[in-house]
């Protein structure tokens, strides 16, 4: 009987969710903090169609699992968010409203004002597109200026390499007697962290044509090797397992991190914000000229997608809304709110103001150097995960002493790529 | 309805049956859409390689058994499910047998002492790790604070799995005293007198009369607890993080089923090594029951 009841209810829950669908948007994100600001754009967008809008957030690791359950079962949310960890299996499976002819009719989207690398990464292979860009996003170095003046070492400069803040990291740990750490790095900071030493010295993680990769090369180890040295003067791998960087940082046991901009608002918003200072990520001498190239300062960028389910029983209006949230305007107002930096180059000075107090602009200026778009294949997650894990990246950071280890996993780690690229193709 | 085939139905007990059949109805459909249909595809599944979201399914034999079963990593965690069952199950029933036997007694405050012991049972297992995952912290944990220690309860591959064992043990047992005090209370009281006339002291009374008649008890938890132990997934998903060292010594079959087909997306690897812990629970549930038969003594 309990099941009867169970089933019953699942069943009422199934029709009222399909009856509310038809007058309302179901917009799922995973960001909480900018969940507020979409919801004020998205309002204004009522105001004007009429039609209510409901912004969720998951948190990221239920999203996919929701959205996965989701794409099974027929229920996608009408309009949300997509990453490139997985947009490119969505795509294949035909879960994704086309947008073409929509994006051809609307004179408020022209797919040539965004990042390229974005829009590549939502058009699939036969050239239907099926997310617009939503905003972008680039990487820099936090720090925090109280533990700085505690064991007086000097702040981080725009001119820092790699070697300058191992220095400066390895004097706070030691000045600490290990009471505080000079920086922190865990094996999944990839994005926002050990990936954009690789892209300085020159390899990378996978290749522009995503079927490749360079880790196991002499400029990937000799990266990996910084890296190294950065962990023995870092918080121990078993630290930052268990309590995140960020958290470790924002308890000011930490004195550097590096983090990406979509990070901005939760570090704004900590205790201590007074105490925080964002500089340009550092960068690899490789050439030896005392300056940092353009080629020699590389930071990730990666942006976000708005996409509506192919099976959205209203997709003028998901698309309306889509258009809405990507439009020059609506892409100014995420900015000026400080939700994110925008999806199209040449509108985000805005977003510098949305902190007052809190000079940002370091996330600007990565952009007048190299940018690399997210490393991602078909089934990104598969290769990104086992890099995190022993097997991968994690014997060397757990054991950092040992340059041998860390060589090792160059090579484990060009493995894990190449067969997981292997894997996916048919 | 011993011998149905004997005799033909009359109109009164055909229309009874078709009650019994609409009343059972709910129950069979319901196992049978959520139980027994995605068993079945679940094995089915497990011979196919899957493209990801449930599209472009190809039938690739019994690859994905072979793959598993040399992957070092399958019996890890084999290994590390059968560490935790031990763990969870031989303390679990042992301390929940003691303390059963003392709240059954005639004692003030025994009915606190029981709401104490099971309130672990009614609280959400996740909100439990959650708890425990912050106890055992190595930086801020209220376990280093209050010891001045430095271990890393959870991270360090030698200990994390007793670690993430002692929860498992906190959290089943008031489930399993609740259990033995029904089994105690149906031993009748004349053999303990009777034992007490004769000399018995109360540590003899234990074991010669209260161990062997609670012998069925004892046998329905082990059974039970056994089978959930070897299930076990939100423990080791809740308390450790992606990028632990001691995850590849902590994490169970269930665990790394759910790596497989959801985080990686690979439905057919993933109910592959799920039928594989079927068969083994399967094997466990054979020997038990050999052993029901030899040690446990029903009146």
């Amino acid at each position: 009987m309990k099941r009867f009841i169970a089933l019953f209810v699942v069943l009422m829950l199934a029709i009222s969710v399909s009856v509310a669908a038809a007058e309302t948007l179901t917009v799922n994100v995973w960001d909480a903090n900018q969940a507020p600001g979409i919801q004020q754009i998205a309002d204004e967008w009522s105001e004007i169609s009429g039609i209510d809008v409901k912004v969720e957030v998951v948190d990221w690791n239920n999203y996919w699992t929701l959205l996965e359950a989701g794409a099974y079962g027929g229920t996608l949310p009408d309009v949300f968010w997509t990453h490139s960890n997985t947009v490119q299996m969505y795509m294949d499976a035909d879960l994704l409203l086309k947008l073409n002819d929509y994006i051809e009719n609307d004179e408020a989207i022209d797919l040539d004002n965004y990042y390229p690398g974005i829009v590549e990464l939502y058009t699939r292979s036969d050239g239907n597109v099926y997310a617009v860009p939503k905003d972008h996003d680039t990487i820099a170095l936090l720090y925090n200026k109280a533990i700085f003046d505690k064991y007086g070492v000097e702040y981080p400069t725009d001119n820092w390499t790699w070697e300058d803040m191992y220095a400066a990291a390895e004097q706070i740990t030691e000045a600490s007697e290990g009471s505080v750490y000079g920086l922190a790095l865990n094996t999944s900071n990839n994005q926002d962290g050990w990936y954009n030493v690789v892209y300085d010295y020159g390899a990378n993680i996978v290749n522009e044509e995503h079927n490749g990769t360079t880790i196991d090369s002499p400029q990937g180890k000799a990266a990996m090797e910084m890296v190294r040295q950065l962990l023995t003067v870092g918080a121990p791998q078993s630290v930052v397992a268990e309590t995140g960087t960020d958290s470790l940082f924002q308890s000011d046991k930490v004195g550097m991190i590096t983090q990406g901009s979509w990070m901005i608002t939760s570090f704004y918003n900590a205790e201590h914000a007074d105490d925080y200072k964002w500089a340009l990520l550092p960068y690899a001498d490789v050439n030896g000229n005392g300056e940092a190239d353009p080629e020699e300062r590389w930071s990730c960028y990666n942006g976000l997608g708005w996409a509506a389910a192919y099976n959205t029983p209203n997709p003028d209006a998901a698309y309306s809304l889509i258009s809405w949230f990507c439009s020059e305007e609506g892409q100014l107002k995420q900015a000026e709110l400080g939700i994110t930096m925008a999806g199209m180059p040449g509108i985000s000075e805005e977003f510098a103001n949305a902190f007052p107090g809190m000079d940002i602009t370091p996330f600007l200026e990565a952009e007048d150097f190299s940018l690399y778009m997210r490393p991602y294949t078909r089934n990104t997650v598969v290769w990104e995960d086992a890099l995190q894990q022993s097997g991968g990246f994690l014997d060397a950071w757990q054991n950092p002493e040992d340059p041998e280890v860390m060589e090792q996993a160059c090579d484990n780690a060009a493995k894990i790529i190449r067969d997981a690229i292997a894997e996916e193709e048919w | 309805m011993n011998e149905p085939s004997k005799h033909k139905m009359t109109a009164a007990e055909k229309t009874e049956a078709k009650w019994a059949y609409a009343f059972i109805a709910p129950t069979i459909l319901g196992l049978i859409i959520l139980n027994f249909y995605p068993a079945i595809d679940t094995v089915r599944q497990s011979f196919y390689k899957s493209g990801g979201l449930g599209k472009g399914m190809k039938f690739v034999g019994i690859d994905n058994y072979t793959k598993m079963l040399q992957a070092s990593e399958t019996w890890q965690a084999l290994w590390n499910t059968v560490k935790y069952a031990l763990v969870e199950v031989i303390p679990g029933v042992a301390i929940a047998l003691i303390l059963a036997v003392f709240l059954n007694k005639k004692l003030k405050g025994t009915s606190a002492f029981r709401t104490i012991f099971f309130l672990p049972m009614v609280c959400a297992p996740a909100a439990v790790a959650m708890v425990w995952k912050w106890l055992y912290n190595q930086q801020f944990g209220l376990l280093n604070n209050i010891f001045h220690t430095n271990i890393a309860w959870i991270s360090d591959p030698k200990i994390a799995w007793i670690s993430v064992g002692i929860i498992g043990v906190w959290s089943v047992i008031g489930y399993n005293m609740v259990l033995f005090i029904s089994g105690l209370q149906e031993i009748p009281g004349d053999y303990y007198e009777a034992a007490a006339i004769d000399g018995a002291t109360g540590i003899r009374q234990f074991f010669h009369i209260t161990i062997p008649l609670l012998s069925p008890t004892t046998f329905f938890i082990i059974q039970t607890r056994l089978i959930g132990a070897l299930t076990i997934f939100d423990l080791m998903f809740m308390v450790m993080d992606k990028t632990n060292a001691a995850l590849k010594f902590v994490q169970s079959v269930v665990y790394l089923f759910y790596d497989y087909a959801f985080t990686k997306s690979n439905k057919g690897y993933g109910a592959a090594i799920v039928v594989f812990l079927v068969v083994f629970i399967m094997i466990v549930t054979f020997f038990m029951q050999k052993l029901e038969k030899k040690m446990v003594f029903y009146n």
